[in-house]
């Protein structure tokens, strides 16, 4: 059984037909480009996967456990990381702080422990800041701890926001649109980056872009979405030549 | 007036004022996780205050034991709120309003309760300490307000230390900024609204007792959250340092206008319309408090 495993998911919204029978396999180590133009669906199947809502029909396992109706929190503490197309870090909170928040569920105290100074809490307090040390270096924001997001760059946002995502502790990584808003050369830095992650971390990266030379080249698989349906799977080479994908995205063309 | 009617006015304006900053915070903790005021709050210290009256004081313990069990009764009491009046808005995500109209009507069942238990008699606690005040020098301190002061404070220090270090306090802070965030992230915010419950409920058992000592108990004891109420406005609604300083602030305005009042013959009755005004022209003026400057970005 494939690490994560999403079964003929359908998910409606009212009339709207957001995702129509989509699957996908992915194991550790492969990284898979979901793309399509604007409204094609593509954050609605992030969204079933990761449980903000769960699908209307079809089925989502990660690592063997059936996840498609479960709360949340729970996926996430399974093993599944995300960041966010419109950037959804704590304002209000410093660099490391928000990335102590997807530490903190799994530190061991207790409320009593939160309320009374006992060595334990110490002991984990620290442990978690250097865990989260150690994966704000792997992102490139060991100077920006005491920062706050609001205050920085796109750019390292979007860093932060995957940094906070990796300390999720996560098998299966999902990025909605992590280049959105970046400069040519932050892009460049991003791909090597993302590229790192998979090649040094037990990860399967799934990713939603419209940079398309970045899906392109770093991806293994590729599925094009438009109007909720799955129009082409296949490597880069494969779908570039699809006639099908050619037209979702430039238009028919006149015979 | 002297220096020592002044230095007199402070320490009795710290004490009050600190009292206003339990009510202001308990009532602020709620605000900022689920953005709206819950208008149980004053009723829930009245219970609390009661539970500690007849549970601990009446059978003659001292005030740690009755200020515990105040603080576990209105604890417990939020925790079952939540459950009953607020649990089923959260997870629906249904509009703000929903919440004002639940947190009325258990503020409302709380104090019935309360009304049918004693019937509309005072009650008072015991006197706690052999002296009631201290003399330093030629200052004269009333003991309770003291300890008033004392214990408010170690509380707030030790709210504050939970809020700025502690998971609890980081997954309160993101869980108030964005409940679907802080889920994705892992954080079980249930749990984390719960925690808020708790703490907010234990403020209001700690501030019930304190009003209890200060006036007297009876039914409608809880209406004076409405003084946490114009300190967080104050102060900056949903800034927890915002409510401790309003809280301070009008905690010493009150007493110097008090003793102003006294000193020109009007007596006390002007204080509560005076309060009033400042908190009108905040509203004016500074609708978003001293302390709280991204509210709009919050709510």
């Amino acid at each position: 059984m494939a690490l994560l495993e999403v079964k003929n998911i359908y998910k409606s919204f009212g009339g709207v037909k957001a995702i129509q029978d989509f699957s996908l396999e992915a194991n550790t180590g492969e990284i898979h480009g979901i793309i399509g133009p604007n409204g094609a669906g593509k954050t609605t199947i992030f969204n079933v996967i990761s449980g903000v809502y769960p699908a209307d029909e079809g089925s989502v396992h990660l690592d063997g456990q059936d996840v498609t109706k479960m709360e949340q929190y729970k996926i996430t503490r399974l093993g599944m990381g995300r960041t966010f197309q419109n950037i959804r870090l704590f304002k209000g909170l410093t660099v490391l702080e928000n990335v102590l928040c997807a530490f903190d569920p799994q530190s061991h105290y207790s409320l009593l422990g939160g309320l009374l100074p006992l060595p334990n809490r110490f002991k984990e307090e620290k442990r978690g800041r250097e865990i989260c040390e150690h994966h704000l270096e792997t992102v490139g924001l060991q100077d920006y701890l005491d920062e706050k997001p609001e205050n920085l760059s796109y750019g390292i946002q979007r860093r932060l926001e995957i940094a906070r995502a990796l300390t999720c502790n996560p098998k299966v990584l999902l990025l909605d649109e992590p280049a959105a808003g970046l400069n040519p050369t932050e892009v460049g830095e991003l791909t090597e980056l993302i590229q790192m992650l998979s090649s040094t971390m037990d990860l399967a990266i799934l990713l939603i872009e419209h940079r398309l030379e970045l899906v392109m080249s770093i991806s293994h698989t590729i599925h094009v979405q438009n109007f909720g349906k799955t129009i082409a799977v296949g490597t880069p080479a494969e779908v570039q030549h699809n006639p099908e994908v050619i037209e979702a995205y430039l238009g028919k063309e006149d015979e | 007036m002297n220096i020592l009617q002044i230095v007199q006015i402070l320490i009795n304006g710290l004490a009050l004022g600190s009292v206003y900053a339990l009510i202001a915070t308990g009532f602020s903790v709620i605000f900022n996780v689920l953005k709206f005021s819950n208008f149980s709050h004053g009723a829930l210290m009245t219970l609390s205050a009661f539970v500690g009256y007849f549970l601990a004081a009446s059978q003659g313990m001292g005030l740690v034991p009755t200020i515990l069990v105040s603080m576990v009764c209105g604890a417990l009491v939020a925790l079952l709120g939540e459950l009953v009046a607020f649990r089923r808005i959260t997870v629906r995500n249904s509009p703000n309003i929903y919440f004002f109209v639940s947190s009325i009507t258990l503020g409302t069942l709380f104090e019935g309760i309360v009304t049918i238990w004693v019937g509309a008699n005072f009650f008072s606690y015991p006197r706690f300490f052999p002296n009631p005040t201290i003399k330093l020098g030629d200052l004269t301190i009333s003991t309770s307000s003291l300890i008033m002061f004392l214990l408010s404070a170690a509380a707030l220090i030790i709210l504050a230390f939970v809020i700025q270090k502690t998971k609890l306090g980081r997954a309160l802070r993101s869980v108030s900024f964005d409940r679907d965030t802080s889920s994705l992230m892992g954080i079980n915010v249930t749990r984390t609204i719960q925690f808020a419950f708790i703490v907010s409920g234990a403020l209001a058992g700690l501030a019930g007792v304190f009003l209890g000592i200060n006036y007297t108990l009876y039914p409608t004891l809880g209406s004076l959250v409405v003084k946490g109420f114009i300190a967080s406005v104050i102060g900056g609604l949903g800034s927890l340092p915002g409510a401790v300083i309003g809280a301070v602030l009008l905690g010493l305005v009150e007493t110097g206008l008090n003793y102003a009042g006294t000193l020109q013959g009007f007596g006390t009755s002007y204080t509560p319309v005076f309060t009033f005004l400042i908190m009108l022209v905040f509203l004016l003026v500074r609708p978003r408090g001293i302390a709280g400057s991204n509210i709009q970005e919050k709510a």
